[in-house]
């Protein structure tokens, strides 16, 4: 019985002491300057970047630990720190909690971002400014794209700096379904799911659910046939359309899984549902389609991606820095590692498990090598994957921001809790 | 016919409590088990080896474990006295400590979670495995002292008589006749501080505020991802050391309750 409080007493002492170690270790800002890389690598050395993006994915988890944080340990002395979040607001408020507080260094080096979040941190001024133009692997990206240099509208002024891009896709289970009976368009998709009453249901637009969002978006586009005016926020437009949105929904509703009552709250619900064949479609934003899914066991080998023959949003995404950041040097570092070819190759096959597309423009990279290596993993997306030019084909920008959250409320009102 | 009903009951009841553990056992190393398919139809252990390899389940597991034996410790530490002296004294006010201890646990936990949150980010304790112990202490603490004041309310104080008038000093008669006698009800008090601890997520997540990763934080995040055979396989770690804890002391217990009947 002494021995046991003994060892308990001592065991308190250890940990604590270990709290206070851990407390300790927090590392002390050093200087560098952007415009000379050398030193941003120098000052990096030896610090811990603190990396908030979403976790909900374990096969994305998995990649970002075994491909970063190797990486960044053996190549450059700097530990990653990946802090899974449920949903990337949380990154947003927490950065935001410290503004108010006035905490600095806060405890957030770098938030896999995009969208309304990078909106809200880039208006609050929370964002390390102009960097992302000074990485070396800088000259990789393409930032004449509209596409890349606004993100949802809102100009990025090198604020954040591309990772990967994603664009909207189906997916079908080819055991159960032929290609030519797939509808192509969000008209079709309302004839078929009329047809097939309870087979189909998407993910509730609003936090986390940020697919559903994009689904409405797209038919947004094809009601209005103009994809243009949505890049900037125009009430008019949104008034003269939304109504076509809620009606479309309104129309399909009864025909849903559980007749519109609940819909799943994410991506990984709408997965399940559609393994175990309660609806005949799910979503996904991964370029190797249903590639890295089957990988990680979460839909039939037999499950295939397809895209509308229009209106399926694509997009980049990004990270960013705070400007409280502690470790900022190694947060430059690890933006500039997600840019380097040998990861971009590595990002796209579905075997790591991360299975979203080049951030950079394959076209820029002049090392034979790495271009050879990019090539052939873009030829490496699998069966699961949409082809390549479908996608092309379909690709369209998405609205300016505003319309993110106008949807998602508009959605709530109007088509999940009208009568 | 009266003790075959028994037997198929019992049958049933070891049924129920297995099931759930076999069906994480089959999901744990399962691969794509989809309706309408009636058993696994491919087997895996990549992701039960994952998990073993995982620098943070295996930290996530060590951290849960050290919170939930210092929880219990602290809490039998604390509930002891209080414990006996509400057990075995009858005095003035005794509801209203009755009342207090056990306010905690009709107080919802998130309100508690929420107020001690504020507290303690002004005292430095959030983030803090401190702060997270003392917050678990909130919980545990009423079930502590419950189980341990009904081990007083029988409890014959006469043997610490006995043991004075024979001499012995105050330290030597609580370790040898005071502990001894109560020493089941602290095995089970304590137990009960173990497993409520153990399965503590909100006070973890708002006082932690995420620096503290136990176990239950691991689980829920990988609920959240959706693939069943990594949530099988956390559970069953999840489940692995209550069950080893309480089948041993099980045991244990079993044998001293006979013995202390004996006494009486």
């Amino acid at each position: 019985m002494k021995k046991i409080i003994a060892f308990l007493i001592l065991f308190t002492v250890l940990l604590s002491a270990c709290n206070v170690a851990g407390n300790n270790t927090q590392t002390s800002p050093t200087t560098y300057d952007i415009n000379d890389w050398d030193s941003v690598v120098a000052a990096a050395k030896g610090q811990t970047v603190n990396w908030y993006l979403w976790g909900g994915s374990e096969s994305i988890n998995n990649y970002v630990d075994s491909f970063y944080g190797k990486a960044l340990k053996e190549r450059y002395d700097i530990t990653l720190n990946r802090v899974p979040v449920a949903d990337t607001v949380d990154a947003v408020n927490q950065v935001l909690s410290e503004k108010q507080a006035g905490k600095d260094p806060g405890v957030v080096d770098l938030i896999w971002i995009n969208g309304e979040n990078f909106a809200t941190l880039k208006q609050a001024n929370l964002l390390l400014p102009a960097w992302a133009d000074k990485l070396p692997n800088s000259r990789l990206v393409n930032w004449d794209n509209p596409a890349i240099n606004r993100d949802f509208g809102t100009p990025v002024d090198f604020q954040e700096s591309p990772w990967s891009s994603a664009q909207f896709q189906l997916i079908y289970d080819s055991a159960r379904m032929q290609p030519e009976d797939l509808p192509r368009s969000y008209a079709e998709l309302k004839d078929w799911v009329v047809e097939n009453p309870g087979r189909f249901t998407y993910i509730a637009p609003g936090p986390g659910g940020f697919q559903g969002t994009r689904f409405a978006k797209g038919a947004l586009y094809e009601f209005s046939g103009n994809v243009e005016q949505w890049g900037n926020f125009d009430q008019a437009i949104w008034d003269e359309y939304s109504p076509l949105l809620w009606d479309y929904f309104n129309d399909i509703k009864p025909y849903l899984w559980r007749q519109g009552e609940t819909y799943p709250k994410d991506e990984n619900e709408l997965h399940s549902l559609f393994a175990n064949q309660e609806v005949d479609f799910s979503i996904t934003q991964a370029i190797v389609g249903a590639g890295a899914l089957i990988e990680q066991g979460l839909v039939p080998e037999t499950a295939r991606a397809f895209v509308f023959d229009n209106y399926m949003i694509g997009d980049f995404n990004y990270v960013g820095i705070p400007l409280n950041a502690p470790s900022k040097a190694a947060a430059l570092v690890l933006a500039n590692l997600l840019l380097d070819p040998e990861f971009q190759a590595a990002q796209v096959l579905p075997e790591n498990g991360f299975g979203l597309g080049f951030g950079i423009d394959i076209n820029r990279v002049t090392d034979s090598a790495e271009l050879t290596k990019l090539q052939e993993a873009s030829q490496k997306l699998g069966d699961a994957a949409t082809p390549p030019s479908d996608l092309a084909k379909a690709l369209v920008g998405d609205t300016a921001a505003e319309y993110q959250s106008l949807v998602e409320e508009g959605w709530r009102q109007f088509v999940l809790l009208a009568q | 016919m009266k003790n075959q009903s028994a037997v198929i009951f019992r049958i049933f009841l070891y049924g129920i409590l297995i099931a759930p553990l076999v069906l994480f056992m089959l999901y744990a190393f399962s691969e794509r088990w989809f309706f309408p398919a009636p058993f696994p139809t491919a087997w895996t252990t990549n992701i039960v080896t994952r998990m073993l390899n995982d620098p943070r389940t295996t930290s996530g597991l060590f951290i849960s474990i050290g919170i939930a034996m210092l929880v219990s410790f602290l809490s039998l530490l604390i509930g002891f006295p209080a414990a006996r002296t509400l057990g075995s004294r009858v005095f003035r006010g005794r509801q209203i400590a009755w009342l207090i201890f056990f306010l905690p646990t009709v107080v919802p936990p998130l309100a508690v979670g929420m107020g001690l949150n504020i507290l303690f980010l002004r005292l430095g304790w959030s983030g803090t495995l401190f702060g997270v112990i003392l917050a678990h202490l909130v919980p545990t603490l009423p079930y502590t002292i419950f189980t341990l004041s009904g081990v007083f309310s029988r409890y014959d104080e006469n043997y610490e008589h006995q043991a004075l008038v024979l001499g012995s000093s105050r330290l030597r008669i609580f370790f040898t006749v005071t502990l001894r006698l109560v020493f089941p009800g602290l095995i089970v008090a304590g137990l009960f501080a173990f497993l409520i601890s153990w399965s503590q997520y909100l006070l973890t997540l708002l006082i932690g505020g995420g620096k503290i990763l136990t176990l239950p934080m691991l689980l829920f995040s990988a609920v959240s991802g959706g693939n069943p055979t990594s949530i099988a396989a956390l559970s069953l770690l999840f489940v692995a050391p209550p069950v080893i804890i309480i089948a041993a002391s099980a045991r244990f217990l079993v044998q001293h309750g006979n013995t202390i009947r004996e006494q009486y």
